[in-house]
């Protein structure tokens, strides 16, 4: 069995480069919370930045973050920007309808997560001060593989998404000096 | 180590079509049609591969290929004993230079004998063509020692 009987004038290439890399301990430990269905960061033990996920430094004050700075960070917070993309069918693409992506400052103790998916929104009612809580996957479920050691911010895998919890927003100016 | 996280696996892809010109797409409709193809060169020798200037000029050759081997003769070969993922075989396997008949340059490509002591320069081979071929240089999976047969 051959293809075709025109004459083959094109010829595919693919090139692949596939690496492995070593997860440093620190987010060895956040991606093993991650499955706990817990989300954990550092807080700065000078500025009391909270990091999240936790980066094991504060780059602020140049100074390492260990275990004992670990918190646990709640999984409801607030919408405080978001971007809306509308997908090219580039190779690789499997989205084909615009999505949201959102950063959420996070309740109390704090924290920010950017790039995160919004559930049971349409795009166009996705907006700064919405009030979110965290949609786990369940237990068995949760694959946190592609968590990298760059890949600050990403809780995929483990965290489905985001949906609103029907609490009335927060005015956008409570949220405006919330720095990531 | 089953709970564990080790590592992270990251992968680039980058796929793309080049458009193969006269020479190589007759080549490869060739390879298509389950027959391999040279071109002649200004003072007559056969090239198997094809190539689309003569190597000794630089003269543009005519795109008019004809048939050569299947059968061949290999020139020098190397050993493959522990073949990676993108090898043609995933087996112990040699890369040859296999003079096919009628041509008098060499082309390249995997020999599938079983083990090294199959393997002797000048030895005789044919190729093993895929079922389904795409017009490819893979579309033969491996040449063959002549006297198991394609």
């Amino acid at each position: 069995m051959t293809k075709g009987t025109e004459p083959v004038e094109g010829m595919d290439y693919f090139m692949q480069l596939e690496y492995h890399e070593l997860l440093c301990p620190v987010v060895r430990r956040y991606a093993e919370a991650l499955r706990a269905g817990k989300l954990i960061g550092h807080r700065c033990p000078k500025c009391g930045l909270v990091y999240a996920p936790p980066r094991g430094y504060c780059p602020i004050d140049v100074i390492e973050t260990t275990d004992a700075d670990e918190v646990q960070l709640a999984d409801r917070g607030v919408v405080t920007n978001y971007t809306v993309v509308t997908p090219v069918q580039y190779y690789g693409q499997e989205e084909t309808e615009p999505f949201a992506k959102v950063s959420i400052q996070l309740d109390d103790p704090g924290g920010a997560l950017s790039l995160q998916d919004v559930l049971e929104v349409p795009v166009d009612q996705v907006r700064v001060g919405m009030r979110v809580e965290a949609v786990w996957a369940p237990p068995k479920e949760r694959d946190t593989g592609e968590i990298g050691n760059r890949s600050f911010g990403s809780a995929a895998g483990a965290i489905r998404g985001w949906r609103p919890t029907g609490e009335p927003d927060l005015p956008a100016d409570q949220i405006m000096q919330a720095a990531f | 180590m089953a709970d564990e996280i080790p590592t992270t696996t990251h992968t680039i892809e980058f796929p793309y079509t080049r458009t193969l010109g006269p020479v190589f797409s007759a080549f490869l409709t060739g390879m298509r049609d389950g027959r391999i193809l040279g071109i002649a060169s200004r003072d007559g020798k056969i090239l198997c591969p094809p190539t689309e200037w003569d190597p000794w000029t630089g003269d543009a050759l005519e795109p008019t290929l004809t048939e050569v081997g299947p059968g061949g003769t290999v020139e020098t070969w190397a050993w493959v004993e522990t073949p990676t993922r993108k090898h043609p075989l995933h087996h112990p396997f040699a890369f040859a230079l296999i003079k096919l008949d009628g041509a008098d340059t060499a082309l390249l490509h995997a020999v599938d004998a079983g083990t090294i002591n199959a393997m002797e320069t000048g030895m005789r081979v044919t190729p093993r063509w895929k079922d389904e071929r795409i017009g490819h240089i893979t579309d033969v999976e491996a040449f063959v020692p002549e006297a198991l047969g394609a």
